[in-house]
């Protein structure tokens, strides 16, 4: 049974479609990748995924329990089974990072105080954050902030990470950081993971499986891995998007 | 047209949830954090007492000089102290420390839930499973609930220093004089309807704060938003409380 699978999921915006017909499964220790261009529905996905949105038709399921048929109490048993990042880290800042990390412990482990301090510290010296436990998200910067998330997202050791954009906005080795991390959590923890991203050398270093949402057609058009997708995709968007090229035809191609 | 259609559903639904929320909570299931409460209430008690006894002392002042311009005229003077003691107990000191605390403690609260909601800090609490209304709703009503009493009391006291000051510079009242006709004039009944006031005015800016705070557009705009209108919606709902109060008063004759 896949760990996560997405059923003939239909996305709204309002009235208005974003995508339909969105399918495919996650098996354990899979980094699967949510590909396509800004606006087609990728970070909206994300969010019916983990419970922030229901979608206007279809399933998700974990295991095989569909997550929005799910009465409340059993939405937060399956809710401990993933971890997330945002795209903007989401920090609390309010909190220290070692009580942003200790959170997800409190929440979803029945671990005693000092276990969840041990446990945090080493999810933190995991993503060489160990000496700055006591900071504040604002003392921080971008790539750390993500990081830092990253060491929330894993803390508890779910199963099952959701990555969104985890490498906007850093620079080259911040991201390829970030990319080995993820790699390195996935052969540490067998967890699977996945990401949505544009960053096309992450999207190859890491991912072994993906989708690609067309926001024109406003269905998926292509499934697989990015690396397979760039070299022999049927459909020219996708190889375009892989290749950083112009697709045949762009509205802005026409233009310019 | 059905009842139901004329309820603002979203108002309800979250009065809904915090009363949930706060059951379960008087139930021992409460799943904010200590540390985070103290602070709330550190903020909502000791550093409003600066702002809270200035405002206070002046109204204090200002009622007893305008009470001192008439009450001379009839060589009453002395009675000044009757009426700032029970114009500060049963409206001013409820209401000017209610309308302090809409613009520091409501707006804050609007500000800080809504950059939260703006930098998706409210998405992962609930991809969390914590509930936004258990983690920051309540602690922000509950310290409110809890100070507002105190800084009540706290602004009756500095409300009638402001009013001796002017009795002692205008009327040459002795303190001593004051204080006697500010015993005779306060009762219970006036304290007791001040205080509730205190009370629902605190539950009304911890709430209206959160709201606006919670449902705030998620950007820069939507935060400033939420802010303005947790200080009107709270400053227009202290002012009609009031008149609710007043009419209450008045038919028990209080």
């Amino acid at each position: 049974m896949p760990l996560l699978s997405v059923d003939q999921l239909e996305m709204r915006f309002g009235e208005r479609l974003i995508q339909t017909g969105v399918s495919f499964q996650v098996e354990k220790g899979t980094i699967f990748a949510i590909m396509g261009g800004s606006g087609c529905g990728k970070s909206t996905l994300l969010k019916h995924m983990v419970g922030l949105l229901p979608p206007a038709a279809g399933s998700v399921s974990y295991n095989g329990v569909d997550y929005w048929q799910c009465a409340q109490a059993q939405q937060a048993q399956l809710r401990a089974g993933f971890g997330m990042l945002f795209q903007s880290a989401a920090l609390w800042s309010s909190m220290t990072l070692l009580e942003n990390v200790c959170l997800p412990l409190e929440q979803h482990t029945t671990l005693d105080e000092a276990q969840r301090d041990r446990r945090a510290r080493e999810a933190l010296e995991w993503v060489a954050l160990d000496e700055f436990a006591d900071y504040f998200p604002s003392d921080l910067s971008g790539g750390m902030k993500k990081r830092a998330g990253l060491a929330r997202a894993i803390a508890a050791q779910p199963p099952l990470l959701f990555l969104d954009e985890p490498s906007a906005g850093l620079d080259p080795i911040s991201s390829k950081r970030l990319d080995d991390l993820v790699l390195e959590i996935r052969e540490r923890t067998g967890a699977a993971v996945v990401f949505v991203s544009h960053e096309l050398p992450s999207l190859f270093s890491i991912a072994d499986d993906g989708i690609f949402l067309d926001a024109d057609s406003k269905h998926p058009i292509a499934h697989g891995s990015p690396r397979a997708l760039r070299d022999s995709a049927d459909h020219p968007t996708v190889r375009a998007f892989l290749r950083r090229e112009e697709p045949p035809q762009s509205r802005l191609a026409n233009t310019l | 047209m059905q009842l139901a259609a004329l309820l603002p559903i979203r108002p309800v639904t979250y009065l809904g949830q915090v009363l949930i929320s706060a059951a379960a909570g008087a139930a021992g299931r409460w799943r904010f954090r200590a540390k985070d409460l103290g602070q709330i209430v550190a903020d909502c008690s000791a550093r409003a007492v600066p702002i809270v006894t200035v405002v206070n002392i002046l109204v204090g002042a200002i009622l007893a000089f305008v009470g001192a311009v008439q009450l001379i005229k009839f060589g009453a003077g002395i009675y000044v102290a009757d009426g700032v003691a029970i114009a500060v107990s049963r409206e001013m000191a409820a209401i000017i420390t209610a309308v302090v605390m809409a613009g520091r403690t409501g707006a804050a609260f609007a500000a800080e839930i809504a950059t939260m909601q703006a930098n998706e800090e409210v998405d992962a609490l609930e991809v969390l499973g914590i509930d936004p209304v258990d983690f920051l709703v309540l602690p922000r009503v509950l310290a409110l609930l809890l100070m507002m009493p105190l800084l009540f009391i706290y602004a009756c006291v500095t409300g009638l220093f402001g009013g001796m000051m002017v009795a002692a510079g205008m009327l040459n009242v002795s303190a001593v004089a004051y204080v006697d006709r500010v015993g005779d004039a306060l009762s219970w009944a006036h304290l007791g309807l001040g205080l509730s006031k205190s009370i629902v005015f605190g539950a009304l800016i911890g709430l209206v704060g959160c709201y606006c705070g919670l449902y705030a557009k998620r950007n820069a705009a939507g935060v400033g938003v939420a802010t303005t209108s947790a200080v009107v919606v709270s400053i227009v709902g202290i002012i009609v409380l009031d008149a609710v109060f007043a009419v209450c008063a008045n038919a028990l004759d209080i």
